[in-house]
C-alpha cells in the first residue's frame, strides 16, 4: 500500500508531466518523470515480514487482578533484512499494559532474532487470547507500507479471585454442617476399606479381594467408605438481569467471586463441590473433589457471561432429583425478575436441604450507573426486602450483599429473616 | 485484528455489477474506435498492395527521415522546422474522437463531423503557414474539413471519365497533371493532350521544379539526390509531364466566396470535358442539360488537384503548400510500384490477375516520379553547394491516426494518446485537466491516510442498566400501597389467600399505625409530600 507521501509524488509526477505536455515544458516533464521513477525504483527496495514468532507467557491460568509477563521472541527467517519492521502483539483490550510495550521497531539481519518484553494487568475473568502478531513493512523513504500478520495465538484463563472465607462465617442453624473432613459410614469411593460384597458384573478387577476369592472360592470385592463429609451444591445465576452495574461490580461478577471461594473453600475441607450455572440454559457440574474439580469449577465461572432468563425452579426441578439428601445448597442469585424463586427455595427446604441464599443487592448495583429517584428507589429496597422476607420465610438463610461488601463480612450476616 | 476479514457477499457482488457495466459501457465506446477488421489500408507502415510502404521506402531512400503521427495533427505545433516538414494524410478512413472544444469563438462546440476537430485543423492550417507542406491524399473519406479550410471542397461522388484505363476498368482514371486535360486515342493517352506541370516547367515565370534548375547537369547518379528520378544517361533530364493514374476518384471543388487560408490556389489537374459524377450513387449516370430528378448527374470537367500556396512562387522558403488530390490511394504499392506489383517472377506484393495470368497488370505511370518531385521540391535544401540533397532537418510526417490497427491494443493505445494530446493541446480539455488535477490532489490530500500507529487501547468501560421506566411505576401510590401491603402479610406470616381474607378491622389492627392504616385502606389521592412522608413510616414499620 501507498503512503500519503507517495500517493503525493505520485499524483505530482503526473500533474509535471501532463502540464510539462501543456506548456511545452520539457524541463517540469522530466521532474515528473523524475518522481514516478523514484516511485518505481523505490518499490524495489521493500522489506519482507518473513519472521518466526514465538511466544512465551509466565502462565496460562491467572486470577482476576493478576499479572502476566509475556515474552516474543522475533526472528528473521529470510536471507535478507527486513528493512524497517513493525511488530504488534495484539492483546484483548481488556487486559492493561502494566510495563513494557507490546511492539517494536525492528530491522533485522538475516537470521538475526529480537525479544519484546510487556506485562499484563488482567482485570477481568474470561477466556482470552493473545495474538496473532500485526507486521507492517515500510520501505525506505517510507513510500510503501505492508501489513500482514503472523497467526500465533495465545490462549489464557483468567479465574475469578477467590476471597478468603473464614470458617465461622459459615456456621448454620444445624451444628453439624460444615464441620470439616469425617468419613462417612456409606460406600462409595474413598481410600479406607467399608466391607466385603459379593462380585457383580461390571466391578473393576483391581477392587477384587484375591484372599477372600481364595477363601472362599467366590468372587468378592472391596467395598470402601466415602472419604467426602458433604456434597455441596452452589446455584448461579447468570441471566441476562445479573449484568446490572458496572464491569467491575455486578451481581454477576460478585456471584462468581462468591461461587469460586465457596468451592475453593470446601473443596480444600474435602468436600465434593457441584456447580450448576443457569442462563439461557443450564450447564451442570456434578460433584466432585479435588482440584480437577477445583480447576473445572474455576474454568466454568471464567466463561459466565450474563444471557438468557431461566427461572431458578426450572433449575430445582432438574437437578433437586440429583442432589444428596441433606446437603446444603447455595443460592448465588439477585433474585430479582424472577417470581418463582421462592416456589424453588420452598421445594428445596422441604426436601430437607440446607439452603442459603446469598442475594447481590441489584438495586444497589443499578444505582452505580444509574440515577434512581429516592422514592422509587427505597420503594424498591422495600419490596426486596419483602422478597428475601418471603425466602427466610420459606427455611432458607438470606445474605443480602450489597456492593460495597467483602464476601466474608456478607457471609457474617447469615440469618433468617 | 488484521486476520479478521468479514466478506460482505453482497457489497462484493455489487461493486462486481457495477464495474461490469462500467466495462460494459467502455467496451461499447471503443468499439466505435476500434476496427477489429483487418480492412486498414493506406498505411506507409504496412506493405500489402493498397499500403504505402513503397512511397515511405523511396523517402527513406532519398535519405529523408520519415515518422508517424498515430495521435492527433495537434503534435504538428510542436515541430521544430516547419519549412522542413512535409505532411502526408492519405486516405482518412475514421472520423475523430467528438470532444469538447472551444471554437474561434471562444464558445464550447463538440466537433462531430469530418474526421479532424477544429483544433487539428488549425494546427494543420498554422503548420502549412509556417512554411510546411502538405498532401491530401483523399476521396471519400473524412477529409473535407481540411479542405474547407483552403477554400477546397471534395464533393464524395464518384467520378467517370473517358479518360480511363481500359484494359482495367472505368475506375482507373488518367490524370494528366498539366493545365489543359489530357484526352485517349484508343487505349493510350493522345501524346498531342499531353502537356507538362504549369508551375514546375517553369512556364509560368516562377515556382519552377528545383530539379528543372538542374536540368541538362552532368552528374553520376549518387549526385543527383532528390533529382535522381530525372538522371538519365549521366545527367538531369527533368521532365514536367505527369500521368498518374488514378483509382476510384471524386472530384474537387473550389467553394465559390470562400477564402482559404491561403492565398495562391490553383487548380493543377482536371478532367476531360466528358467527364460525369455519380451524384446519386445509383452507379448509372444519367445527365442533361440541368440537373433534375430524372437526370440527377452532373458532367463537365471536375477538378482532381488543387495547389494552395502563400505565394504565387509556392516558394517554401515564402509560405508553406497544401496540395489536394482527388484519391487516396494514388500512392498505393500497387499503383505507385507498378512493376514490383506486375512482377511475374517476384510479385512483392501478393498474388494477383497480372501475375498469375497476366490481366489486368497496371500501366505504366508517373505516380512515382510526381510523388519524388512533390517531396523534392518541399524538402531539398536551398544552402549553397548542396543543391539536389535534402535539407538537414528533412522530414516527412504520415498521419496515421485515422487508418485503424490490426491489433486491438495497438487501436488503444493510438486512442489513448489521442486524448493525451487532446488534454494537453486543447484549451478546454486543458481547463478540464486542470480541474481533475486539482480534484485529484484534494482527494489524495483528504481521503489518503497512513496507516494509524499502532497503540494498545485499554478500555473496559461497559455499564449494564436496569429498566429506567419502572422508576415512576415505583413511585405510584398503588405499587407502595401494594408493597407495603405485601410486607404487612410477610411480618406476619400470612399467606396471600389467608392475608386475602382478613377483614379490614382486622388489618387496620394488624398494621397499628393509623396513618398507615388508612393508606392501606382508603385510595385517596396523596401529593409527593404525603407519598415520602407514606414511604418513610413505612420504611420505619415493623422494626420495632
Amino acid at each position: 500500500m501507498w503512503t500519503r507521501k507517495a500517493s503525493f509524488t505520485f499524483t505530482g509526477g503526473i500533474a509535471l508531466i501532463l502540464i510539462g505536455m501543456m506548456i511545452a515544458n520539457l524541463q517540469m516533464m522530466i521532474l515528473g518523470i523524475s518522481f514516478i521513477a523514484f516511485i518505481v525504483v523505490n518499490s524495489w527496495i521493500s522489506g519482507h515480514g518473513d519472521v518466526e514468532v514465538q511466544r512465551t507467557l509466565s502462565a496460562d491460568n491467572l486470577y482476576k487482578g493478576d499479572d502476566l509477563y509475556v515474552e516474543l521472541l522475533v526472528t528473521n527467517r529470510s536471507n535478507r533484512n527486513t528493512q524497517l519492521l513493525e511488530v504488534y502483539d495484539n492483546i484483548p483490550h481488556e487486559m492493561k499494559l502494566r510495563s513494557g510495550l507490546n511492539q517494536m521497531r525492528l530491522n533485522l539481519r538475516p537470521g538475526e532474532s529480537a525479544r519484546i518484553r510487556y506485562v499484563l494487568r488482567c482485570p477481568l475473568r474470561g477466556h482470552y487470547s493473545i495474538g496473532p502478531v500485526s507486521l507492517r513493512s515500510r520501505n525506505t523513504f517510507n513510500l510503501g507500507v505492508d501489513e500482514m500478520y503472523v497467526d500465533h495465538h495465545s490462549d489464557i484463563v483468567i479465574f475469578p479471585q477467590i476471597k478468603e472465607v473464614e470458617e465461622a462465617f459459615l456456621r448454620s442453624r444445624t451444628p453439624k454442617m460444615y464441620t470439616g473432613a469425617t468419613t462417612l459410614r456409606t460406600p462409595g469411593q474413598g481410600s479406607e476399606f467399608y466391607s466385603l460384597r459379593e462380585y457383580v458384573p461390571g466391578d473393576p478387577f483391581k477392587n477384587i479381594n484375591w484372599k477372600a476369592f481364595a477363601r472362599t472360592g467366590e468372587l468378592m470385592v472391596n467395598e470402601k467408605c466415602r472419604d467426602a463429609v458433604t456434597d455441596l451444591y452452589i446455584l448461579l445465576d447468570s441471566r441476562d438481569i445479573a449484568r446490572i452495574g458496572t464491569v467491575l461490580k455486578n451481581p454477576l461478577e460478585m456471584g462468581t467471586v462468591s461461587a469460586a471461594s465457596l468451592a475453593a473453600f470446601f473443596l480444600k475441607r474435602r468436600d465434593s463441590v457441584a456447580l450448576a450455572i443457569f442462563d439461557d440454559n443450564l450447564s451442570y457440574l456434578p460433584p466432585d473433589t479435588g482440584d480437577k474439580q477445583y480447576f473445572k469449577i474455576l474454568s466454568a465461572l471464567a466463561g459466565v457471561s450474563p444471557k438468557g432468563a431461566m427461572p431458578l425452579q426450572a433449575v430445582t426441578n432438574s437437578l433437586s432429583g440429583r442432589f444428596s439428601r441433606g446437603s446444603p445448597v447455595f443460592i448465588i442469585s439477585s433474585c430479582e425478575g424472577d417470581g418463582t424463586v421462592p416456589a424453588a427455595v420452598r421445594d428445596l427446604v422441604g426436601r430437607g436441604h440446607e439452603v442459603t441464599v446469598l442475594s447481590p443487592s441489584s438495586i444497589d448495583f443499578e444505582r452505580l450507573v444509574s440515577r434512581i429517584p429516592r422514592m422509587s428507589y427505597e420503594v424498591l429496597k422495600l419490596e426486596r426486602q419483602n422478597r428475601l422476607t418471603t425466602l427466610a420465610g420459606s427455611g432458607a438463610m438470606v445474605i443480602d450483599w450489597m456492593p460495597d461488601m467483602d464476601l466474608s463480612q456478607a457471609l457474617m450476616q447469615v440469618r433468617g429473616y | 485484528m488484521l486476520g479478521n476479514v468479514n466478506l460482505n457477499y453482497r457489497r462484493i457482488g455489487l461493486q462486481a455489477a457495477f464495474w461490469l457495466v462500467m466495462l460494459l459501457l467502455l467496451m461499447s465506446i471503443l468499439l466505435n474506435f476500434v476496427n477489429l477488421s483487418n480492412t486498414n489500408q493506406l498505411s506507409a507502415y504496412d506493405d500489402d498492395w493498397n499500403d504505402m510502404s513503397a512511397f515511405r521506402q523511396d523517402i527513406k531512400d532519398m535519405g529523408i527521415q520519415t515518422s508517424s503521427l498515430v495521435s492527433s495533427p495537434l503534435l504538428l505545433a510542436d515541430i521544430e522546422d516547419p519549412r522542413n516538414t512535409t505532411y502526408i494524410l492519405a486516405g482518412v478512413e475514421r472520423d475523430t474522437l467528438s470532444l469538447p472544444q472551444f471554437d474561434s469563438d471562444g464558445f464550447i462546440t463538440i466537433a462531430a463531423e469530418d474526421g479532424y476537430s477544429p483544433s487539428e485543423i488549425e494546427a494543420i492550417v498554422e503548420f502549412v503557414d509556417a512554411g510546411g507542406t502538405a498532401l491530401v491524399l483523399e476521396d471519400y473519406g473524412f477529409a473535407g474539413s481540411i479542405a474547407q479550410a483552403y477554400g477546397v471542397r471534395y464533393t464524395g461522388y464518384q467520378l467517370y471519365d473517358t479518360t480511363y484505363v481500359q484494359e482495367l476498368d472505368y475506375n482507373y482514371v488518367w490524370m494528366c497533371v498539366q493545365a489543359t486535360p489530357c484526352g485517349m486515342n484508343g487505349s493510350i493517352i493522345d501524346p498531342e493532350t499531353i502537356s507538362v506541370h504549369e508551375r514546375w516547367s517553369g512556364s509560368n515565370g516562377e515556382g519552377a521544379h528545383p530539379c528543372s534548375l538542374m536540368n541538362g547537369q552532368t552528374m553520376p547518379l549518387e549526385d543527383a539526390g532528390l533529382c535522381a528520378q530525372h538522371w538519365k544517361n549521366g545527367e538531369i533530364q527533368y521532365n514536367a509531364t505527369y500521368q498518374l493514374l488514378l483509382n476510384n476518384i471524386t472530384a474537387l471543388e473550389l467553394i465559390p466566396g470562400v477564402d482559404g487560408a491561403l492565398n495562391e490556389v490553383s487548380i493543377r489537374a482536371v478532367t476531360s470535358n466528358e467527364a460525369t459524377v455519380d451524384v446519386n450513387g445509383d452507379g448509372e449516370i444519367w445527365v442533361g442539360n440541368e440537373q433534375t430528378a430524372e437526370t440527377p448527374d452532373l458532367w463537365g470537367q471536375f477538378n482532381l488537384s488543387i495547389e494552395a500556396c502563400a505565394r504565387k512562387s509556392c516558394d517554401p522558403n515564402e509560405g508553406g503548400r497544401i496540395v489536394f488530390m482527388a484519391d487516396g490511394s494514388a500512392l498505393i504499392n500497387a499503383i505507385y510500384d507498378y512493376e514490383g506489383f506486375n512482377d511475374p517472377e517476384n510479385p512483392l506484393y501478393g498474388s494477383n490477375d497480372c501475375v498469375t495470368s497476366n490481366e489486368k497488370c497496371i500501366p505504366e505511370n508517373d505516380n512515382r516520379k510526381w510523388a519524388k518531385d512533390f517531396i523534392a521540391e518541399a524538402l531539398m535544401s536551398t544552402v549553397p553547394g548542396e543543391e539536389g540533397q535534402p535539407a538537414e532537418n528533412a522530414m516527412v510526417i504520415f498521419d496515421e491516426s485515422r487508418h485503424p490497427q490490426n491489433a486491438l491494443f495497438a487501436d488503444s493505445y493510438n486512442t489513448i494518446y489521442f486524448l493525451l494530446v487532446y488534454f494537453t493541446g486543447e484549451g478546454l480539455a486543458m481547463l478540464l485537466l486542470f480541474l481533475v488535477l486539482f480534484i485529484t490532489f484534494e482527494a489524495v490530500l483528504i481521503k489518503k491516510r497512513d496507516p494509524e500507529p499502532w497503540r494498545h487501547v485499554f478500555s473496559i468501560i461497559y455499564y449494564g442498566f436496569g429498566d429506567a421506566n419502572r422508576y415512576t411505576y415505583y413511585a405510584k401510590t398503588d405499587k407502595i400501597r401494594q408493597v407495603f401491603l405485601s410486607k404487612v402479610r410477610n411480618q406476619n406470616g400470612l399467606s396471600r389467600e389467608e392475608f386475602h381474607a382478613m377483614p379490614a378491622r382486622e388489618l387496620v389492627s394488624l398494621i397499628n399505625d393509623p396513618v398507615l392504616a388508612k393508606f392501606a385502606i382508603e385510595p385517596t389521592k396523596y401529593s409527593l409530600e404525603q407519598t415520602v412522608a407514606v414511604v418513610k413510616r413505612i420504611k420505619a414499620w415493623g422494626r420495632t
